[in-house]
């Protein structure tokens, strides 16, 4: 029916990855992988607290298993981790091999108990694991775990140039406490301005943000606050 | 009653902490031998497709290598299990040097597609204390675990104050002198000029005024 052909036509998903600014240096493959072989446009962006957005909900953390598996990063880890699970609806987080430069052998990998119980709490945490052997193995992830996202139909559909005024009121939106550069991203495209924004509802904050309700109240109750002097943080 | 086909055992929901319950096929194994003793092993038939149960309605089922290397049938017992039941599933798979390519399509499959977890592990050894963490993980208090924390929403006035900063030309002295007349974001972004004018004077009035009516 016309129905079908218009909706074939319409949504056509756009495969699109927001990359921290710092994996330029600590994922070059991973970006140059995603971009030649998965043909995934890649946006690097400032995304403070996480490695890469792949949808309106899900965040994935890149870790080297290195990293990952000594508890002198515990509790950088947990922080993390922790700060993620605030900011999207799900977090997956990628342990990948370690790159071995040339000249040097491949170290050996020991499982220790921080290891294994690290796994278990993130499991129990509800926080999704993958494991990867390179970086380009990594981008093959993130190809699959956004083209997931696209069928759930939460894929990123905005676009992430944001110019001119609109600059100001992503930083406006990125200051609320909580809110993902894609949930910030998505609030300064489907709103005319920020006094209407502010003046909406937690239904409409939800649909135009692209973020639960729980988030969407969340925002709506930081609008609403009342702010008191007296409660101010002297900071030390 | 259960018979072999049965995929899960009845009443898996209601492991104690501590325990797990093992499928007969594992007694007198070198993996129900390493168990012995950290953890309260059981054994029972009947477990269908499940090789072991644990506390908080986790079932472990355990691929081997030679599980993997001998084809789909594993991947058909994963499925019947997805859905056989809504019980948690975590895999445990062997992976050694040998298997480490039959890996990132499994990790596909069981993560990706079935939704399920996945932990690699290198042999018997290293599933038993992998086995032995979740097993203890789960017997502890939800408080433990660091990566379940309940959140602290509550909002300060210092956040609002830097959020009001973020508006063009507006420092912390104008953004206190602006939250003392309209103290939210709501009742500052319906300011009307003139309201804002009377605070904060006339350029600054514009600029805050064209920031919420233009961005």
């Amino acid at each position: 029916t016309n129905d079908l052909s218009f909706r074939s036509t319409a949504i056509q998903p756009v495969s699109i990855v927001l990359a921290d600014s710092r994996e330029i240096a600590s994922g070059p493959e991973v970006i140059s992988c995603l971009k030649t072989v998965h043909k995934v446009k890649v946006e690097v962006c400032p995304l403070g607290g996480c490695d890469y957005i792949v949808s309106n909900r899900l965040a994935v953390e890149r870790k080297s298993l290195s990293d990952f598996s000594s508890g002198v990063n515990r509790s950088k880890l947990v922080e993390r981790v922790k700060n993620l699970q605030n900011l999207f609806e799900r977090v997956c987080l990628i342990v990948e091999k370690d790159r071995v430069k040339p000249g040097e052998t491949s170290r050996l990998f020991q499982r220790t108990k921080y290891y294994d119980s690290t796994l278990s709490a993130l499991t129990s945490a509800g926080v999704q694991i993958l494991f990867s052997s390179s970086q380009e193995e990594t981008a093959g992830l993130l190809k699959e775990l956004m083209q997931l996202e696209q069928r759930k139909r939460t894929a990123i559909t905005v676009p992430t140039q944001v110019t001119g005024n609109k600059q100001h009121a992503l930083r406006f939106y990125l200051s609320i406490p909580d809110v993902s550069y894609i949930a910030a991203l998505n609030l300064c495209h489907h709103f005319q301005s920020v006094k209407q924004m502010s003046g909406s509802s937690v239904d409409a904050i939800a649909k135009r943000a692209q973020v639960s309700r729980q988030k969407a109240e969340e925002i709506y109750r930081y609008v609403h606050h009342v702010f008191e002097a007296e409660m101010l943080q002297t900071r030390h | 009653m259960l018979n072999p086909t049965t995929p899960v055992r009845a009443g898996a929901s209601a492991v104690p902490y501590g325990h797990a319950i093992g499928s007969e096929k594992w007694r007198g194994t070198e993996l129900a031998h390493l168990l012995q003793g950290k953890i309260r092993l059981l054994f029972e038939d009947g477990l269908g497709l499940v090789d072991f149960h644990i506390a908080n309605r986790t079932c472990i089922l355990y691929i081997s290598e030679a599980d993997i290397v001998a084809g789909n049938a594993f991947k058909r017992r994963l499925v019947q299990f997805r859905k056989a039941c809504n019980l948690k599933g975590i895999v445990i798979v062997e992976k050694t040097r040998l298997s480490d390519q039959y890996l990132p399509p499994v990790q596909t499959f069981v993560v990706l597609e079935l939704g399920m977890v996945l932990l690699p592990v290198a042999n018997k050894s290293e599933a038993a204390q992998l086995l032995i963490n979740l097993v203890l993980e789960r017997s502890k208090e939800r408080t433990s675990n660091p990566f379940i924390g309940k959140k602290s929403c509550q909002f300060s006035s210092t956040n609002i104050l830097s959020t009001v900063q973020t508006i063009p030309g507006v420092g912390k002295v104008t953004a206190l002198q602006l939250l003392q007349h309209f103290p939210s974001i709501h009742q500052l972004a319906n300011a009307s000029h003139s309201q804002l004018e009377a605070v904060v004077g006339h350029g600054t009035a514009s600029n805050v005024h064209a920031f919420f009516t233009r961005t």
